[in-house]
């Protein structure tokens, strides 16, 4: 395993404290609401385990051996597309964007006649793993009108009003804010919040 | 199409000269293996390229007079592989964008896109023997991108993926695994966001022009002008790629490059769409002007 202190970024004698911000930068910089949907997904989880990974190694040195903290941003990895499919088709579909296979994905959705709530859903799924943010955000939005009580696609939909949750110091993020230094008129009618909703 | 990547001003000065090493480098690298006719292409967009393909250390810095800085002299990065790739690979774009130009206009005006294309020309040969992997996706994306422009396609997302996957196509070179994935992801949404920028950028000349504008059709515009609604809806698309690309940069150690990188993910990129959106932004011919007035 790497230094646990070189990953999290900080010196052997940082203070507690320092740990803990250092921890929760990265945390917040890595996790898995900041890579929903995203093809490189893979690499950031496995940079959160190497991040919880020297948390605790430090925790326990610090601690003399005996006291583990857990990692706070444990789990939330499970980027599953095996559930809520109602047609085998849409099973396939939903395991092709799980491989990765968008493709194959597109190709089954696109010999599927009923345009459901799903059916856009998984292309909006499609879409933003080419990069296809426009239209994917479009059919988002289609799957949440025609279903608006399914959390899955108001959560996906939602993931994408919001914004960046990430970006370094807290800053807005955003073309509408950029040298606008009135964050809450820039709130008021963009995306850009600085990690918390004001969309929904 | 280019001029819209710019570091912002107001990164610290040690890193606007470590920027400005690397324009100086790339420019020598150019001179070297095209000649002096091919250093006029050299902008900032292609030092971010060569900066993204570049190693974590800068290597050796060399001080050297050339005919932009005759007196004193600047200091630059020494060739490097990646400076000899982002070379070659800026002669291609900047190839292609030129006979994109003489495509797009008619005979008078293309005279401008036509004359560059012949100083390149002979370049472009080069560079092409030297990626010929590289040069063929760039023509078959432009094939593709003049097929849309034809049939007036009306997505935006579509338009925009063939520049956008033109320029994914620079990380090909790249042996390192999880480094090409990272790359390919940036440039991709690099390219995208180029690509709707200045699209929206041409909004106005377009409108008057009869030009195809991906982003007119999208939302219905008339006479270039945006409504509020389709204004947010871009400035949205255009955060995408950026967290897009932002999400991709913080998952490879980019080394000494690191802040000004940094910077011009999160700042830089916004405060361009923004002037952009705004219209204060000087577009059109006078993007190469802006450019080195903020020199």
């Amino acid at each position: 395993m790497n230094d646990p202190y070189q990953v999290l970024g900080i010196s052997e004698s940082a203070t507690d404290d320092e740990v803990k911000r250092a921890y929760r930068e990265l945390a917040r910089k890595y996790h898995p609401d900041n890579y929903h949907d995203n093809p490189l997904a893979d690499l950031a989880q496995e940079k959160m385990k190497e991040i919880n990974a020297a948390y605790e190694e430090i925790n326990k040195r610090r601690s003399g051996g005996g006291r583990t903290t857990g990692a706070s941003y444990a789990g939330g990895w499970q980027q599953s597309y095996g559930s809520g499919g109602s047609s085998s088709v849409f099973q396939q579909v939903r395991a092709a964007i799980q491989m990765g296979d968008i493709a194959r994905a597109e190709a089954l959705l696109n010999n599927t006649g009923d345009h459901n709530a799903e059916w856009n859903f998984l292309k909006g799924a499609v879409c933003y793993r080419r990069g296809w943010m426009d239209e994917a955000m479009r059919y988002y939005q289609t799957a949440c009108q025609m279903e608006p009580n399914n959390p899955e696609y108001q959560r996906a939909l939602n993931l994408m009003r919001n914004g960046s949750p990430y970006r370094p110091g807290g800053e807005p993020f955003g073309t509408l804010c950029a040298g606008n230094p009135c964050l809450t008129l820039c709130c008021a009618y963009t995306l850009c919040n600085g990690g918390y909703c004001c969309f929904i | 199409m280019f001029g819209y990547v710019r570091p912002p001003q107001d990164l610290p000065e040690e890193e606007l000269k470590r920027f400005g090493r690397a324009y100086c480098g790339l420019c020598h690298a150019l001179g070297e293996r095209y000649g002096t006719a091919a250093r006029f292409i050299l902008n900032y967009d292609f030092t971010f390229l060569a900066i993204l393909l570049s190693e974590k250390e800068e290597g050796p810095i060399h001080h050297g007079r050339c005919a932009a800085h005759p007196v004193h002299g600047r200091e630059r990065l020494e060739s490097s592989p990646a400076l000899a790739l982002a070379a070659d690979e800026s002669v291609i774009l900047a190839y292609w964008q030129a006979r994109d130009g003489v495509e797009d206009h008619d005979r008078f005006h293309g005279l401008k896109y036509r004359g560059a294309s012949a100083v390149l020309e002979r370049a472009y040969r080069k560079a092409a023997k030297a990626r010929p992997e590289f040069d063929v996706s760039t023509r078959c994306q432009l094939n593709r991108l003049a097929e849309l422009e034809q049939e007036n396609c009306p997505s935006m997302d579509r338009a925009a993926d063939t520049f956008a996957v033109l320029l994914q196509g620079a990380a090909q070179a790249v042996n390192e695994p999880v480094r090409r994935r990272v790359l390919e992801q940036i440039f991709y949404h690099l390219g995208r966001w180029v690509y709707l920028v200045d699209a929206a950028d041409d909004l106005k000349k377009d409108a008057a022009s009869g030009n195809y504008n991906p982003v007119a059709l999208r939302y219905g515009l008339t006479d270039g002008v945006w409504t509020e609604e389709a204004r947010q809806s871009f400035a949205a698309t255009l955060d995408h790629s950026i967290h897009m690309m932002a999400t991709a940069f913080e998952l490879w150690d980019f080394g000494v490059w690191t802040p000004v990188l940094e910077t011009t993910l999160y700042t830089g990129l916004f405060r361009v769409g923004k002037a952009v959106l705004d219209g204060t932004f000087r577009g059109g011919g006078n993007k190469r002007e802006t450019q080195e007035k903020n020199t």
